[in-house]
């Protein structure tokens, strides 16, 4: 049977803003079950932040209910913190204290903690132990921000943002430390704006968009729901637009799309609703002999696209 | 809580700048001061004496001078090269025994010339005092008159205070009020700005056990400056601190909780840590100059004095000087320990109205 470490019900909140009451998190509702990684997905200012911080009982939801391992988030707050860990979006720590010694201050403040030694030993940092955190490269100093979360052996591990800063190795790095916290029959919940990040490590997902949640699911069931859920990304030698119409002539509109890609010259990406259409485009493109040619399926980021009309990059550089 | 206030007294101790100006930076003050006005000599400077006479009373001036400790003698022969040297600063007045002086002849010179640089207000007033102290005496001998009125000074205390004494509170006074107001107002806003105390919200550590490790370890801090600055005081400038010094301890403590609580005050307002800064100074050096640490604010105009003497730091001083200059109970004076209580509180209700661990 599925149990539920989070519930959440209804929870709304609202900040008193210049010309009204803004609504960070409008009546949104989701559970989060024991041992998976659960993530919160979303462009900048959609919600995700205040969520997480609602449900570690840092901010006070304006409506709604919170239950994290059966205690009501309002009431039983110290209870709560008891039982989970948290890294916080780019928090620091203490510049004249040595990492040894930032775990083991906060273990103080837990009925029970782990052995600090043990902790960097999962990450690697045993040779960054004495060291003061000013000492530590970007990628080891989120490793060590989520070894400072599990320092009370919590049940559930909140990560606001874990990779965002971090080079393609430091985020391998920081997806294998999470895999391995998984492992060890912890529930995660995460918030990130890396999809593909998403798609790899999550075991369900949340898309929030302006407070609301606009889906919830497994990755893959979500994307198999896309319109067109087969993709087929392809360079040409040159601009051809009378290949590119003959491709479209193989399905009807509804069917599927064709859109340029920014930045390479003839770099296009087909979506299709059906294998069958798939196939008769697959045809049609090693006729054509292009360069390269990549069949795949639709992502988390072309279902967010498909839900909201835009992408987050666009959120974040105002393109909307 | 315990681990917390270890932990805050090792950084206190590894943040090698904050402890230089916490407790080096009064020291040095102290150190400045005792050698101006420390110790027991209160010599005002050196003076340079011509002496051109060599009568009888010409010389007992100059062994009177010599003996004195109220200035050191350097003689000279040669009128310009002494006023060469009072413009170099290097004496502080010229002192001229013209010849002839104190012979019994008519026509023999009967003054001394004394020249002096008017910037040096309180060697010349020490210089022409003794001068004319010692010439009345010499006029009431040749006329064989007695004097029949004279000065009785009492003071509050037995003891020979001196200004250093004054002063050497007052720099108590003015380490506390540097290190609390502005190493809780900063550092909180700093840890705020690095979300440490967001961080620490997540975890189960109550907020108020927070608080108390800070106030406590800031509290050792304090007694730190206390000792050390009454040490350099009282064994290298023998300054005369005849309270009781546990009792001055215990009242310097109070002030230090006074100014933390300025401090939480401060940074339940400011949002970052260049504006708690700035306000720390704000509220700071004011006090510092207005509140009695160098010299008594009784002296400022009247409509001054009568706002400055409100000021947190200006009730503390007048408690700490009567415990430990006048040997008195701080509550000789009521006024000064409700003053104090009433900013206690008042900082306190704002700090917890409005003082955050992490913002909403």
């Amino acid at each position: 049977m599925v149990e539920n470490v989070i519930e959440v019900k209804d929870l709304t909140k609202k900040y008193n803003a210049g010309d009204g009451k803004l609504v960070a998190v409008d009546k949104i509702s989701f559970e989060v079950q024991k041992g998976e990684v659960f993530g919160l997905l979303g462009e900048n200012g959609a919600g995700k932040t205040t969520t997480l911080e609602m449900i570690e009982g840092l901010r006070k939801p304006t409506d709604g209910e919170i239950k994290v391992l059966g205690h009501d988030v309002v009431h039983e707050v110290q209870d709560i913190k008891e039982k989970i860990g948290v890294q916080l979006q780019s928090s620091a720590y203490y510049d004249y204290l040595k990492l040894r010694e930032i775990l083991d201050l906060f273990g103080s403040f837990y009925q029970k903690h782990l052995d600090p030694d043990d902790l960097f030993k999962m990450v690697g940092l045993e040779s960054k132990a004495n060291q003061y955190i000013k000492n530590l490269s970007g990628g080891q100093k989120q490793r060590f921000s989520i070894i400072a979360s599990l320092i009370n052996d919590p049940d559930i591990v909140f990560l606001d943002e874990p990779t965002t800063g971090l080079d393609p190795i430091g985020r391998r790095n920081t997806w294998d430390i999470i895999a391995k916290i998984k492992g060890k029959g912890k529930t995660i919940i995460l918030t990130t704006h890396y999809m593909e990040e998403a798609e790899i490590l999550c075991d369900r997902v949340a898309i929030m968009e302006k407070g609301k949640i606009i889906t919830i699911g497994k990755p893959h069931k979500l994307i198999e729901q896309t319109k067109t859920p087969y993709k087929i990304e392809f360079v040409l030698a040159k601009e051809d637009t009378s290949f590119i119409d003959r491709l479209m002539e193989s399905c009807e509109a509804k069917d599927c799309d064709i859109k340029k890609l920014p930045g390479k010259t003839a770099h296009f990406e087909m979506n299709i609703r059906s294998q069958g259409l798939l196939n008769k485009a697959v045809e049609i493109l090693q006729k054509e002999n292009p360069e390269s040619f990549t069949i795949g399926r639709a992502t988390l980021e072309d279902l967010f696209i498909e839900l909201t009309g835009k992408t987050i990059a666009d959120e974040e550089n105002g393109n909307v | 809580m315990f681990k917390m206030f270890l932990t805050n007294l090792k950084m206190m101790v590894r943040g090698r700048q904050a402890l230089f100006w916490s407790l080096f930076f009064p020291l040095v003050f102290t150190i400045i001061f005792g050698f101006f006005f420390g110790g027991t000599n209160a010599s005002v400077g050196t003076v340079a004496l011509i002496s051109e006479s060599n009568t009888e009373l010409a010389t007992t001036l100059e062994k009177a001078m010599t003996d004195s400790s109220l200035f050191k003698i350097q003689k000279e022969t040669d009128l310009n090269t002494a006023k060469d040297l009072l413009k170099k600063n290097k004496i502080t007045a010229v002192v001229e025994i013209p010849a002839d002086f104190g012979s019994l002849k008519n026509d023999a010179a009967k003054e001394i010339i004394v020249i002096n640089d008017p910037a040096n207000a309180q060697s010349n007033l020490a210089v022409t005092g003794f001068l004319d102290k010692f010439l009345t005496n010499v006029n009431f001998q040749v006329q064989k008159a007695q004097p029949i009125y004279s000065l009785k000074v009492e003071t509050t205390t037995d003891s020979a205070l001196t200004y250093f004494d004054f002063v050497l509170v007052g720099l108590i006074g003015m380490a506390l009020m540097n290190a609390s107001i502005q190493g809780i107002a900063i550092s909180m806003a700093k840890y705020r700005q690095d979300k440490i105390l967001k961080r620490i919200t997540t975890t189960p550590l109550k907020s108020w056990r927070f608080v108390f490790a800070e106030v406590l370890s800031r509290l050792v801090q304090n007694l730190a400056q206390i000792s050390l600055i009454l040490i350099i005081g009282i064994y290298f400038f023998h300054a005369h601190i005849s309270g009781n010094i546990l009792l001055l301890g215990l009242f310097a403590l109070l002030g230090g909780l006074l100014f933390q609580s300025i401090g939480f005050a401060i940074a339940s307002v400011a949002t970052t840590v260049d504006a708690a800064q700035g306000m720390s100074i704000a509220v700071t050096i004011p006090m510092m100059f207005l509140a009695g640490v160098f010299f008594p604010i009784d002296q400022l105009p009247k409509w001054l004095f009568s706002i400055v003497q409100y000021l947190p730091l200006a009730p503390l001083l007048r408690m700490m000087r009567q415990i430990g200059l006048e040997s008195a109970s701080p509550l000789v004076n009521p006024i000064n320990i409700t003053i104090v209580l009433i900013w206690i509180v008042i900082m306190l209700f704002i700090s917890i109205m409005r003082f955050r661990l992490a913002d909403e």
